[in-house]
């Protein structure tokens, strides 16, 4: 009992922690003191991933998480991916170590690449309909509309949940669904590829989807993100006419300030060509994950630009000029 | 190197005796211009900053011909280079000297005429000369050049010029911004990579390439911060940021650096104390077209701030002076192939030669344009060719069209390399620049 106390004391404790750095983030942002997004990412990224794992331990919360993302991605893109994502950051930690080891990355083909992109939605259909399917395999005992829809969002199907997948904490040692050497594992989709696995496929499935995801993010930046089911259904809701108005926040480039140097191509982290060949104005893709690596890294003051409602909230800085050569 | 006696593909025979005659006399015209040049400069704005005093040096031949020596019988190797598509930082890495050889002589390019046809552009014959006479030091003291093929004369300038060093063609693509032009480009950078190392014996590691980048960025920072006073009321005169910008060409590129930050230090001070280098209200030009080179080819730039009614050039797009340095090398990730790759986009990608085309043309080029004349604010532009640069005057209607629209005026000039046409020209350059003033005047 007073353990349970002391913990929840200390949930909260790291919560308050947490809402502070935000603030910090925050009030550095409005300074133009961030002048390295990357790092500024990073650390909303770890917050992001903490908080995350805090809100999984209540059930309410995930539904809460679960309207969020999908609210929030239509004003905001996908914002959510490239800053918030806690399997994002697990892919960024990977990339840092293959940066430690000076390993260089390889990049997709771009047709594969396109492909992936298109292939997430087929993802998002089957891991929908599949649930359905395997009712009527083995149907449910009672035929009731409550029971169906018990079934669809909460059941033992959990469809919906493949829109948490990449959220799921990375390792949870005391409780988890995948268990080896008596320590338990958590991993994003690993809870799926279990459950549509079956006898002594469930581990193997699981690992081999496990090394597939860490051998993959470390050669291919956010490998992952390329074909991210919950990164498609962000991009449905945009697809629709209705709308399209509604993402406040994009890219902007700038024509003329562009000599089409390639920068911003090449250090992208899911390869997207958009920002690249569009000729100027808003760059509307939901390729892109709006981490902004591109706009920190352009060297031409005011050619890539951040808009949120209408007001910059970010641009491209000649960069050499504040001392930031490394 | 081939030796004296091989049979030789284009240079003529020439007697030693003529060669000297011709070098003294020509290096001694040089010395003179040189000092000349200098001097106008100095009684342009008679309250130079102090700093310019070094790059006065430097850009006397001599100064930096000496050092370059000395480095070259310690064992270090010279790599010259014709076109700005040379990957400097890798010649860096390689602990050789990078050096641009392109000649700016007017009585040398007479001497090319026994090589190629006057129809040539003069820049490729002025170099001709200098190498039959031996003039240019630095493309004496030179070990290899790197030769990228962009327009016409470049390219056979390299195979004239391979009748006395080893000439690295680097295959340049004319249509830039496809997938399968950097792959060609990255290859060609790995080429040239592979050829340094040998030259130069040095393996090019990850450490020292970094080091190099490093080396120019912070080079382009200076540079850039250069530019960015010359937005705003002159507090320079544009010919001293154009000597200053050519200086980069053959100086060591570190006490260069450290020396353009102090003239920007200088000048930011001159800047807040409102001392400026000629009247705020003159008409501010910009040049833009073929190359010119230190030492000769400084006409036209001295015409206009000598002129009456005065101009000052805020802003230029030659690859002799702004282009050189304006695009940084973006690296993401310090591995060596990343690291290759930005270099290669670097020259590629960024240069807005007239060389390129694509499906819209040299957009990119007109975008540079469109942008510089914006935001410095530029009230004239002089598009500078000379006889035989085809592809800078056939660019020309479709930069007058682009910049009619902004209702900038574009003057098109063209000269050759000769000082004859200097009276002819002053008056073309002085109605030019009338005109802009009775346009500030409206």
């Amino acid at each position: 009992m007073i353990m349970q106390l002391i913990g929840e004391i200390l949930k909260l404790t790291v919560l308050a922690g947490l809402a502070l750095a935000g603030v910090l983030v925050i009030l550095i942002w409005k300074k133009g003191l961030a002048t390295k997004v990357t790092y500024l990412r990073f650390i909303i990224q770890v917050v992001a991933m903490v908080a995350i794992f805090y809100l999984f331990t209540y059930p309410v919360w995930q539904l809460i998480v679960l309207v969020v993302i999908l609210v929030m991605p239509i004003v905001l893109g996908r914002f959510f991916c490239g800053w918030l994502c806690p399997f994002g950051l697990y892919m960024d930690v990977i990339t840092l170590i293959r940066k430690a080891f000076k390993i260089r990355y390889r990049n997709l083909p771009d047709k594969l690449n396109k492909f992936l992109h298109n292939f997430r939605y087929v993802l998002l259909l089957v891991f929908l309909i599949l649930p359905f399917i395997l009712s009527l395999i083995d149907p449910p005992s009672t035929l009731e509309v409550g029971t169906l829809m018990a079934l669809l969002f909460a059941g033992p199907f959990e469809p919906l949940r493949i829109l948490l997948g990449p959220m799921i904490s990375l390792i949870v040692p005391w409780e988890g669904p995948l268990e080896i050497c008596g320590l338990y594992f958590s991993y994003p989709y690993v809870q799926e590829v279990i459950y549509y696995s079956s006898g002594i496929f469930v581990t193997i499935n699981a690992l081999i989807f496990l090394a597939l995801t860490v051998v993959g993010s470390f050669f291919v930046r956010r490998v992952w993100c390329r074909f991210c089911p919950t990164g498609s259904s962000i991009a449905i809701l945009n697809r629709l006419r209705g709308f399209k108005w509604a993402p406040v926040l994009h890219l902007n480039k700038d024509e003329e300030k562009c000599t089409k140097c390639g920068i911003c191509k090449r250090v992208c982290p899911v390869q997207v060509n958009e920002v690249y060949e569009k000729k100027g104005g808003r760059i509307m893709t939901s390729m892109c994950m709006l981490c902004f690596r591109c706009v920190e890294m352009c060297p031409y003051e005011d050619c890539l630009k951040v808009n949120l409602g209408g007001k910059t909230v970010f641009k491209s800085r000649n960069w050499l000029e504040p001392s930031e050569v490394e | 190197m081939k030796s004296q006696s091989e049979e030789k593909k284009y240079m003529p025979v020439i007697s030693q005796k003529e060669i000297d005659e011709l070098r003294n006399v020509i290096k001694a015209t040089s010395q003179r211009i040189i000092a000349e040049n200098i001097e106008r400069m100095k009684k342009t704005d008679t309250n130079r900053p102090k700093a310019m005093q070094y790059f006065d040096e430097i850009a006397n031949f001599g100064t930096r011909e000496k050092e370059i020596r000395a480095a070259k019988e310690s064992g270090k190797k010279v790599i010259g280079y014709m076109c700005l598509f040379a990957p400097i930082e890798l010649i860096l890495a390689a602990d050789a000297i990078p050096v641009r050889v392109n000649s700016g002589w007017y009585d040398t390019s007479k001497l090319g005429d026994r090589v190629v046809p006057v129809e040539v552009c003069p820049m490729v014959r002025s170099t001709i000369g200098a190498k039959m006479i031996g003039l240019s030091p630095y493309l004496e003291l030179s070990d290899a050049l790197i030769s990228a093929l962009t327009c016409d004369g470049m390219t056979k300038l390299g195979e004239i010029l391979s009748d006395y060093k080893p000439v690295w063609a680097m295959v340049l693509p004319r249509v830039k911004d496809s997938a399968r032009s950097l792959r060609l480009w990255n290859e060609e950078i790995k080429a040239v990579k592979r050829q340094i190392e040998a030259l130069t014996g040095n393996k090019i590691r990850q450490k020292q390439l970094k080091y190099a980048i490093e080396l120019t960025q912070k080079a382009t920072k200076a540079f850039r911060r250069l530019q960015e006073l010359r937005n705003g009321s002159p507090v320079i005169m544009g010919r001293d940021a154009m000597l200053v910008n050519q200086t980069y060409m053959w100086d060591d590129i570190q006490r260069w650096t450290e020396k353009t930050e102090a003239l920007c230090d200088e000048l930011e001070k001159r800047a807040r104390q409102k001392i400026w280098a000629c009247p705020p209200d003159t008409p501010r030009v910009m040049v833009t077209g073929t190359p010119m080179i230190w030492p000769d080819n400084w006409k036209l730039p001295t015409l206009i701030e000598e002129a009456n009614p005065q101009g000052v050039l805020v802003a230029d797009e030659l690859c002799s002076s702004e282009r050189l340095l304006y695009d940084p090398v973006g690296v993401d990730e310090w591995t060596m192939n990343d690291m290759l790759k930005a270099i290669g986009e670097r020259y590629l990608m960024a240069s807005t030669c007239s060389c390129f085309t694509s499906e819209d043309g040299n957009e990119d080029r007109i975008n540079w344009l469109l942008n510089k004349v914006k935001e410095w604010d530029i009230q004239g532009v002089i598009y500078y060719v000379v006889r035989g640069c085809m592809l800078y005057a056939i660019e020309y209607t479709r930069v007058k069209k682009v910049l009619d629209r902004l209702n900038i005026p574009v003057y098109y000039l063209d000269t050759e390399y000769t000082r004859e046409d200097v009276g002819q020209m002053k008056t073309r350059v002085e109605a030019f620049l009338e005109m802009l003033t009775a346009r500030i005047d409206i």
